[in-house]
C-alpha cells in the first residue's frame, strides 16, 4: 500500500534509559522509524531495564514486560565505570542524533555522560533527561517511582469518588506519560534543529507530565480555593453514568446517558422495573444528577442479572452508550485492540503480538517489530553501522571492552 | 515555526495546547455558540459561562479564536482560505468540509485527524484500563480530571510533531490518523503482555501499584502518603532506618519474595507508625534516605508546589478574569521559556485574521452582520 518514509527514517536515538519510563520514549521514537541503540550493562540488569531483583526472566533475558518495551532497537553492552566504555559511548554520541536518558540528577554528569561534555562532542545531539522531578528545583534530588508520582501529582485524589481512599491506576501509567511527553519534545526540539543547526538539552519532570494531565483541575483549584469535588464515574454532562455490576464474579459495563433522548429510551427498555424512572423530575439532565444514587440502584438491579456483554448489546440497539469492561483475556474481541495490535515475528517467547502506536501516516506502513535483544547481542552491529567499522575492528573494540 | 488550525474536541485539545507550549501558533476554529471544551464543568464564574470553565481556560491557553458557522457554505469557504494559509490542520472527525477540498486549497498541509471515539467510560471500559483502576473489592473508577483525554492529547501531539517534521524534510503534505480508542489501549500494554506472557490478569490494586511489594498509600495524621520500596536488598535497610519496627529486623525480609509473602503485614505495621506522623515530615525524612515517597496530594495542593513554582510550570500572572493566581504554564514551559498568553475570549481574534488574510473591515462587517462570522473585542 505504501512506498512512503516513516518521519523519523534516518534519525539515530543512543537509549540510556532504564526500566519503563526512558525506554517507553524510546520505542515511541523508534515506532516512528528511527534508528536506536541502547546502552546497557549486563552486570548491572536493574540499572538498564533487563530486570529488577525478585522479577522472573522470560524471553531474551528480560522480564515480559521489559522485553515488550524495549522492543525495535539494538543493544550493546557497555561498563560505563571504565574509560574504554565511556569512550564507546562518546563515539556513539559524535554520529547520534538524540540521547534519552531517566537516570537521577546527577549520574550521568557522574559518568562524564553528562549535557555540557557531550553537547562538546556534537553540538546537534537532542539531549532528553527525564528524572522524576527534573534537574532543576528543591525536589531535583528526589526519588520517585510510577506511584509515589502517580500520587503527589493529584492523580489518586482526583480520581474516585468521595470518602475513597487515594485510587491509582494499576500499570506502569506515570512511566508512559512522562515517556510521552518526552517524545514530543524531542520532536519539537528535532524541528527546531533544523531551523537552528543546534541541539538542545531538554529538561523533562516526569511528575510535571503527570500534574499537567490534570492542570484543569489544578486552575480550578487555584481560582476557588478549594480541592476538586471527587466525582468518581460520574459526569455533570451526562447522567446515569458509571460503571455497573454485572452478573457473573466482578463483571461489570459501563453506561454513559448522554441526552434526554436516550434516556426515555433506557427508560422503555426497562419497562415496569423501570416506572419509577418515569418521574418528571428525571427528564432533566439536572434531575438525574441530583438522584444519581437512586437512579444507580434501580439500573443495577437490571445490569446485575445480565453478562456485560448483553448489557452493552441491548443498549447499543437503543442508541445508549456501553461498554463491557475488558480484562487483557478479551482484547482480541474488541475492534480498536485488534487494531493497535501489531505481528512479532520470530518472537522467542509467547508475546506474539505488541502493541504499536495508535496511529498512522497515510501511505506509510508501520515498522515491523523485531523483538527485544538480549543485552549486547546486537552491539556489533551497531558499531559497524554507526561507526562504519569493519566487522573485525567492530569485535576488536568490544573485545577489548571489559565486562 | 507552524501555523496550525485546531478543530479538536474535548478529547484532543490538549495535544494542541502542548503545539502552543512547543511555540506553534494556534488557532481554535469554535462555532460561534462556542466549542465543546467551553461547556466542560467546572465552570469558574458565578455561573455556567462559555469564558470561564476550567478547562477552556487551560486548555485553550495561548490559542487564537477564530469563530466561524461552518454550517454555511460562505463558513465553509472561510475555512478553506484559512487552510490555505496554514502549516496543519488538527480536527477531530468528521471534518466540516470534504476533505478533498481541503487539500485541494493546500496540497502541502500536514493534516492530524483524530477519531474521538466512544464517551469516556466506554473507552475505558473497552481499552482495558477501567479494570486495573479501583479498590480491589471495590467498583472500578474512571481516571480522574478528564486525565484519558490528555492522555489521548499527548499521543496527538506527537503524531502532529512528527508529521510536521516529515513535511519539512519532504516537503509534502502528510497525513496523519490517529484514533483515541486506541490511544488508550496502547496504554493498557502492560495488561496485554502480561495476559500473553503468563496468563496472568492484572487487576485493580487500589493505591498499590503491581511492580513493588511494600508500596501504597498509607494513613497519617493529615492524609496519606505513598511509599514504594525498591526491590533490592539495600532499599530495605534504608527503609528500615526509617520505619524502626522491631519485626522489620527479621533478616529474612531483606528478600523481595518475603516481603511480598507478608505484604500485608508489612504495610499494616507501617500504618501503624505513619498513622501518629505527618505526610511531609515522613516524606522528607524518607527521601533523605533515598527511598521513593511521596505526599498524596490533591491539585488544591499543588497550586502553591515550590517545585513547580521553581520551574517555571506555575507561574504567578495578573489574570484577567481571576486576578493574582499561579497558572499552570505546562510541561514545556520551562524548557522553551515561551510566555503562554490566556485562553482567548470566543471570537476574539476573527478579526484579525480575517484582515491577515485580505479582507477588508467592510467585508469582515458584512460577515459578523449575516452571523457567518462571531467577532468579539479581546
Amino acid at each position: 500500500m505504501s512506498n512512503g518514509a516513516l518521519p523519523l527514517a534516518g534519525i539515530r536515538v543512543l537509549d540510556f534509559g532504564h526500566i519503563v519510563a526512558g525506554p517507553f520514549c524510546v520505542r515511541l521514537l523508534a515506532d516512528l522509524g528511527a534508528d536506536v541503540v541502547k546502552v546497557e550493562t549486563a552486570t548491572r540488569q536493574g540499572r538498564t531495564g533487563a530486570r529488577r531483583g525478585g522479577q522472573r526472566a522470560g524471553a531474551n533475558g528480560r522480564t515480559p514486560h521489559l522485553y515488550h518495551i524495549n522492543r525495535n532497537r539494538r543493544s550493546i553492552d557497555l561498563n560505563l565505570k571504565s574509560e574504554r566504555g565511556r569512550d564507546i559511548a562518546r563515539r556513539l554520541v559524535a554520529v547520534a542524533d538524540v540521547l534519552v536518558e531517566n537516570f537521577s540528577n546527577g549520574v550521568m554528569e557522574r559518568l562524564g555522560l553528562g549535557f555540557r561534555e557531550l553537547a562538546a562532542i556534537n553540538p546537534r545531539l537532542v539531549y532528553a533527561s527525564m528524572a522524576s522531578f527534573g534537574q532543576t528545583g528543591p525536589r531535583r534530588g528526589w526519588t520517585g517511582m510510577n506511584v509515589t508520582l502517580q500520587a503527589c501529582s493529584g492523580l489518586m485524589l482526583a480520581t474516585g469518588a468521595e470518602g475513597d481512599p487515594p485510587i491509582g491506576i494499576s500499570n506502569s501509567w506515570n512511566d508512559y506519560v512522562g515517556g510521552l511527553h518526552a517524545a514530543v519534545a524531542i520532536l519539537g526540539a528535532l524541528g527546531e534543529r533544523r531551523r537552528t543547526g543546534k541541539g538542545r538539552h531538554l529538561d523533562v519532570s516526569q511528575f510535571e507530565g503527570s500534574v499537567a494531565m490534570l492542570g484543569s483541575l489544578l486552575l480550578a483549584s487555584a481560582v476557588s480555593h478549594k480541592p476538586p469535588p471527587r466525582i468518581g464515574s460520574r459526569s455533570d454532562s451526562a447522567a446515569p453514568q458509571g460503571c455497573y455490576r454485572c452478573a457473573g464474579e466482578d463483571q461489570w459495563c459501563a453506561i454513559s446517558v448522554q441526552s434526554d433522548e436516550q434516556w426515555r429510551a433506557l427508560v422503555a427498555l426497562l419497562s415496569e422495573r423501570g416506572a419509577p424512572l418515569r418521574a418528571p423530575r428525571y427528564a432533566s439532565l439536572a434531575g438525574r444528577v441530583e438522584d444519581h444514587d437512586a437512579i444507580d440502584r434501580i439500573l443495577e438491579a437490571w445490569t446485575g442479572e445480565l453478562a456485560p456483554a448483553e448489557v452493552e448489546r441491548r443498549l447499543a440497539r437503543i442508541g445508549v452508550a456501553a461498554a463491557a469492561m475488558r480484562r487483557g483475556n478479551e482484547f482480541e474481541a474488541v475492534e480498536e485492540w485488534r487494531r493497535v495490535l501489531c505481528p512479532l515475528p520470530s518472537s522467542g517467547g509467547a508475546i506474539t503480538k505488541v502493541v504499536g502506536l495508535p496511529f498512522v501516516f497515510r501511505g506509510v506502513s508501520p515498522v515491523a517489530a523485531i523483538e527485544a535483544p538480549r543485552i549486547g547481542a546486537t552491539g556489533k552491529d551497531a558499531l559497524r553501522d554507526w561507526l562504519k567499522l569493519d566487522e573485525q575492528s567492530a569485535a576488536a573494540l568490544l573485545q577489548a571492552e571489559p565486562a | 515555526m507552524a501555523r496550525i488550525l485546531d478543530l479538536t474536541s474535548e478529547v484532543g485539545a490538549y495535544g494542541t495546547r502542548l503545539l502552543v507550549e512547543l511555540g506553534h501558533e494556534v488557532v481554535r476554529v469554535e462555532p460561534p455558540q462556542g466549542d465543546a471544551v467551553r461547556q466542560l464543568a467546572p465552570h469558574l464564574g458565578a455561573g455556567p459561562s462559555l469564558e470561564l470553565g476550567a478547562f477552556h481556560q487551560f486548555l485553550n491557553a495561548g490559542k487564537r479564536s477564530v469563530a466561524l458557522d461552518l454550517a454555511t457554505d460562505q463558513g465553509g469557504t472561510l475555512l478553506l482560505t484559512l487552510v490555505a494559509n496554514a502549516d496543519a490542520l488538527v480536527a477531530s472527525l468528521p471534518l466540516p468540509v470534504a476533505e478533498a477540498d481541503i487539500l485541494a486549497a493546500n496540497p502541502a498541509l500536514v493534516l492530524v485527524l483524530l477519531e474521538d471515539g466512544p464517551p469516556e467510560i466506554c473507552a475505558l471500559a473497552r481499552s482495558g484500563l477501567l479494570a486495573i483502576t479501583g479498590e480491589p473489592d471495590g467498583r472500578p473508577t474512571m481516571l480522574g480530571g478528564h486525565v484519558p483525554y490528555s492522555a489521548v492529547g499527548t499521543y496527538l501531539a506527537l503524531a502532529a510533531t512528527a508529521a510536521l517534521f516529515a513535511k519539512e524534510a519532504t516537503g509534502a503534505s502528510q497525513t496523519a490518523e490517529v484514533s483515541a480508542p486506541q490511544c488508550l489501549a496502547a496504554l493498557a500494554e502492560q495488561v496485554w503482555v502480561e495476559y500473553s506472557a503468563s496468563g496472568e490478569l492484572l487487576e485493580r490494586m487500589g493505591s498499590r501499584g503491581g511492580i513493588t511489594a511494600v508500596a501504597g498509600a498509607l494513613p497519617c495524621v493529615d492524609g496519606h502518603w505513598m511509599v514504594s520500596v525498591p526491590p533490592d536488598a539495600r532499599a530495605w535497610e534504608n527503609f528500615v532506618a526509617l520505619v524502626p519496627d522491631p519485626a522489620f529486623r527479621d533478616a529474612t525480609l531483606a528478600d523481595e519474595a518475603m516481603r511480598r509473602e507478608r505484604k500485608q503485614e508489612i504495610l499494616d505495621r507501617i500504618a501503624a507508625w505513619s498513622a501518629q506522623r505527618k505526610k511531609a515530615e515522613i516524606v522528607e525524612e524518607a527521601q533523605r534516605l533515598h527511598i521513593p515517597a511521596a505526599v498524596v496530594t490533591n491539585p488544591l495542593e499543588l497550586v502553591e508546589d515550590p517545585q513547580l513554582l521553581a520551574r517555571g510550570f506555575l507561574k504567578s500572572v495578573d489574570h484577567p478574569d481571576f486576578g493574582a493566581i499561579n497558572f499552570p504554564m505546562g510541561v514545556f514551559a520551562g524548557m522553551w521559556g515561551k510566555a503562554l498568553g490566556f485562553a482567548p475570549r470566543l471570537g476574539q481574534d476573527s478579526a484579525a485574521i480575517l484582515r491577515e488574510l485580505g479582507y477588508s473591515a467592510q467585508e469582515i462587517g458584512q460577515l459578523a452582520d449575516e452571523g457567518i462570522v462571531k467577532t468579539c473585542a479581546p
